[in-house]
């Protein structure tokens, strides 16, 4: 047994030094943040910051809003990140975990297009052009005013934050079913890689992801047609804005609340605007 | 002082033999083999259960998969089904032929060359082929096919076509050059030439072991999910006749949303639904193509 | 005529699947290394991947792979050796299928299964990750293992028999250290399997920001695998991708050496074996 012996004495060793780390080190100095994508560079950021002066660890992972919350209300986070408020099911299912949201910026959900439907002189959308696109009635971009090319529709997973915000303004149904879909996508910044790749594609974006490959449409009704900048959400003109959330299971304490304040505080609210977003304290608008 | 194990020892079914210490370890190290493989079955019948209690059949026939109302499986299986089998397809003529030239044709030492190379793809990480999917297959085969979107069943079964090649190919050249050389030299003796006789003696030979090579690279296949999950598009729709749509296998919808179900009762039991449906796939695959090789190798 | 045309088409064809390893090395190779600046092995990445190295992510995967070998090594050798040596007959045929079935079963069901019998106890974390790798890898082991220990010559049991020794003597002292170079083989291969594997741990081991090296078995660690997946998301960016390359290098260089390093062991097998 002499090769084995000196196996088993290994992982018995292993296992004890193991268990014992793992006691000592577990309480208290980890906090693990899950959710949406949006606020995941926020989260991510303010971590980074937040850990230079402090023990503490931050775990931020993504996964999309409806797994933020989902994670907090059952114990396997203490942040979660979610680009929505709690939905009244979400409310009923977790009652017992008495979740509690900390709006940490706002956030303004873009209808995007790829560039060349844009240069092609598609500037805006309204919703019922747009329901159209997504319902699949409307198929060819020349029929709202784009060049002769089928649309691309690009939807996202049913969970998502951007999603809800976006069903809601075009349906009124934050959980709208779509059958004009073409393709899926997850996080924004694979929605954002699957537009740009497309010559012909519509998608949801939250604001900040917008760059030279994806362009937003100005949405409202006509001759109040705005496009998502930050004037225009602080105008409460721009008709898809959000707040960006930290849930928690009840009231904070300890790491997770000084990590939520840093968030709230001037420090956080500069990464907050820096990563595209806009402060909280600067809404003026009625949600 | 045990003796030691001998030639002429019978004992039945069971074939145990007396344990010493040492043996008993070796006990508990198999039990352990054995509690994982069969677990794995198990676990998965047993988080099936609430989802098929709640759909019964309308699991594996309805298309339409929305958590938290319905969990229908169709358009993942016919997916994996269709990428899976257009994988098959393109594989085979180019898998055959190599096989058929290294067996046949290639000295000793290229041959070994060609294997080696051949283990060495097959050991590429499925990232690697999900990273050239999406940086080079799916604008490709978008720009070349002149589709609307690169993102397709059939740009999923091509990048699975070049992961499975290597396997299929080794396999199948283990078949054909295990054909024993009195069948060359008899058919050479008649007057066929080298590529008839490959043709007409060999390969209908070693049927059996590219049968079994073919099913193989099948179960692989089926079972991808990093490199699909990302060319695939992620639609859960029955596709018809069209495979140049987006559309999702098990493996790359049981990817994408395992995360989402940490924690949910229905949602977590209809994902294991879905893993027990393409583990009962797979080991049906694998079990048949085992036999096949087997045969072939007597 | 015709023979010497289907001749040259399927040596052609033969040609380009060889050539196919090379392209995708080569790809590797010239997308990759631009992102090699100099200190790309050692820094940390930065700026959720776009900058800097990916020193913490091949820790992580170190790390799963090594810990994974370790669990899995002593299931798989006592379980070999029991099969050979105690068992004969249709169990131990059974058991062989077993090990057949795991080793085809798709990798991400070994992550499903795993999070409920590892994970819901020990968290999304580094161990919880490396007991479901040890899990898939054990297959690749056993074979390894079974074909050192099956192809060692009758003569050497013979020789323990007519020494009179007890069967755990016979195999501490014939059969492991002659099996030795298969075992090695097997390690090896199953360290480039871990290695590589990334649907088994991308949520039942690895996070996205926080951690650097893991501090407890319950954190989680990052990989190169999911590094590279969250960078392959956003294919339009060509700085991801170009990190997203340059890290793929670096897990394909790491499973190539292990590959190769295990043929070389496995050489020696055969010709212990044809002594």
């Amino acid at each position: 047994m002499g090769r084995y012996k000196k196996v088993w004495i290994g992982l018995v060793f292993f296992l004890i030094t193991g268990w014992g780390l793992v006691s000592e080190t577990v309480a208290g100095s980890r906090v693990q943040i899950v959710g949406s994508t949006t606020v995941l560079p926020v989260a991510s950021r303010s971590a980074q910051k937040f850990m230079a002066s402090s023990k503490v660890r931050i775990l931020v992972n993504a996964g999309g809003s409806g797994v933020g919350i989902h994670s907090v209300a059952q114990g396997r986070a203490d942040i979660g990140m979610a680009s929505r408020g709690i939905s009244p099911d979400e409310k009923k299912r977790f009652k017992k975990s008495r979740l509690k949201t900390h709006s940490v910026g706002l956030d303004a959900v873009a209808c995007v297009v790829s560039t060349e439907i844009y240069q092609a002189g598609v500037r805006h959308l309204t919703p019922t052009q747009i329901a159209g696109i997504y319902m699949g009635k409307i198929r060819n971009w020349k029929e709202v005013g784009g060049p002769d090319r089928q649309i691309v529709v690009i939807d996202k997973e049913r969970h998502r934050g951007t999603r809800h915000a976006f069903m809601q303004y075009v349906f009124g149904n934050a959980t709208q079913r779509t059958p004009g879909t073409l393709l899926v996508t997850g996080s924004n910044n694979e929605e954002q890689a699957k537009i740009a790749q497309s010559d012909s594609a519509i998608g949801m974006l939250s604001f900040a992801w917008i760059n030279e490959d994806v362009k937003a449409v100005s949405l409202g009704s006509k001759g109040k047609e705005f496009l998502p900048t930050w004037e225009a959400v602080r105008q409460g003109r721009y008709p898809i804005v959000r707040k960006l959330n930290f849930v928690t299971a009840g009231e904070p304490e300890g790491e997770v609340k000084a990590f939520i304040d840093f968030v709230k505080g001037s420090e956080g609210q500069k990464i907050v605007a820096e990563s595209g977003y806009i402060p909280v304290d600067d809404e003026i608008f009625q949600p | 002082m045990k003796v030691a194990r001998g030639n002429d020892f019978r004992s039945g079914l069971s074939g145990i033999r007396s344990l010493d210490p040492a043996g008993w370890v070796f006990a508990a190290m198999n039990l352990v083999f054995l509690v994982c493989a069969v677990g794995l079955g198990g676990f998965l019948l047993v988080e099936s259960v609430p989802v098929v209690r709640s759909e019964g059949l309308g699991f594996w026939l309805g298309e339409n998969w929305w958590v938290g109302e319905t969990f229908g499986a169709l358009s993942m299986i016919c997916g994996s089904l269709i990428v899976t089998g257009l994988a098959v397809s393109l594989v085979l003529p180019v898998a055959l032929s190599g096989a058929l030239f290294t067996s046949e044709y290639l000295a000793p030492s290229l041959r070994r060359r060609v294997k080696g190379v051949m283990e060495l793809l097959a050991g590429v990480p499925g990232i690697i082929y999900g990273l050239l999917g999406v940086s080079f297959l799916t604008v490709g085969i978008k720009d070349v096919l002149n589709l609307l979107d690169g993102n397709t069943l059939f740009t999923a079964g091509c990048l699975l076509a070049i992961m499975i090649l290597p396997t299929v190919l080794t396999l199948a050249e283990d078949a054909l050059h295990s054909v024993p050389a009195e069948f060359r030299e008899a058919a050479q003796g008649l007057g066929l030439t080298k590529l008839q006789t490959a043709w007409r003696v060999v390969l209908p030979q070693s049927l059996p072991g590219i049968a079994g090579a073919v099913l193989l690279g099948v179960g692989r296949a089926m079972g991808e999910t990093i490199a699909v999950m990302l060319v695939i598009g992620s639609l859960d729709k029955v596709p018809g006749f069209n495979i140049f749509v987006a559309g999702q296998t098990i493996p790359s919808k049981l990817g994408r949303e395992a995360a989402q179900a940490l924690g949910s009762e229905q949602h977590w039991s209809a994902l294991m639904g879905l893993g027990l449906t393409l583990f009962l796939m797979v080991a049906a695959f694998t079990f048949l193509g085992n036999i096949f090789i087997k045969r072939s190798s007597r | 005529m015709v023979e010497k045309a289907v001749l040259a088409f399927i040596g052609a064809i033969t040609f380009l699947i060889v050539l196919l390893l090379v392209f995708i090395l080569g790809t590797l190779l010239v997308k990759g290394l631009p992102a090699f600046h100099a200190g790309f092995l050692f820094e940390e990445s930065r700026d959720f991947g776009l900058s800097g190295g990916i020193f913490y992510q091949a820790v992580g995967t170190l790390i799963l792979m090594v810990t994974a070998v370790l669990w899995s090594l002593p299931v798989a050798l006592g379980s070999v050796l029991f099969q050979t040596e105690y068992l004969s007959g249709k169990f131990k045929t059974f058991l062989t299928q077993l090990t057949y079935i795991l080793n085809a079963t798709p990798t991400i069901l070994f992550g499903l299964v795993g999070y409920l019998f590892f994970g819901v106890y020990l968290g999304v974390s580094w161990v919880t990750g490396s007991l479901i790798l040890a899990v898939m890898i054990l297959p690749t082991l056993q074979v390894s293992i079974r074909e050192a220990v099956e192809a060692l010559p009758e003569k050497y049991r013979e020789a323990g028999m007519a020494l009179g020794l007890s069967r755990s003597s016979q195999i501490r002292r014939i059969i492991l250290p002659q099996c030795f170079y298969g075992i090695v083989t097997g390690v090896l291969l199953g360290l480039a399997r871990a290695a590589g594997e990334t649907a088994a741990i991308m949520f039942t081991a690895t996070t996205f920001s926080g951690i650097q090296l893991p501090q407890s078995f319950s954190d989680p660690v990052p990989t190169l695998q999911t590094h590279i997946l969250v960078l392959a998301q956003e294919a339009a960016n060509p700085q991801s991708l170009a990190q997203a390359w340059g890290a793929g290098l670096v897990l394909l260089g790491l499973v190539l050496m292990l590959t190769l390093t295990a043929w070389a062991f496995r050489t020696r097998v055969v010709m212990e074996s044809e002594q």
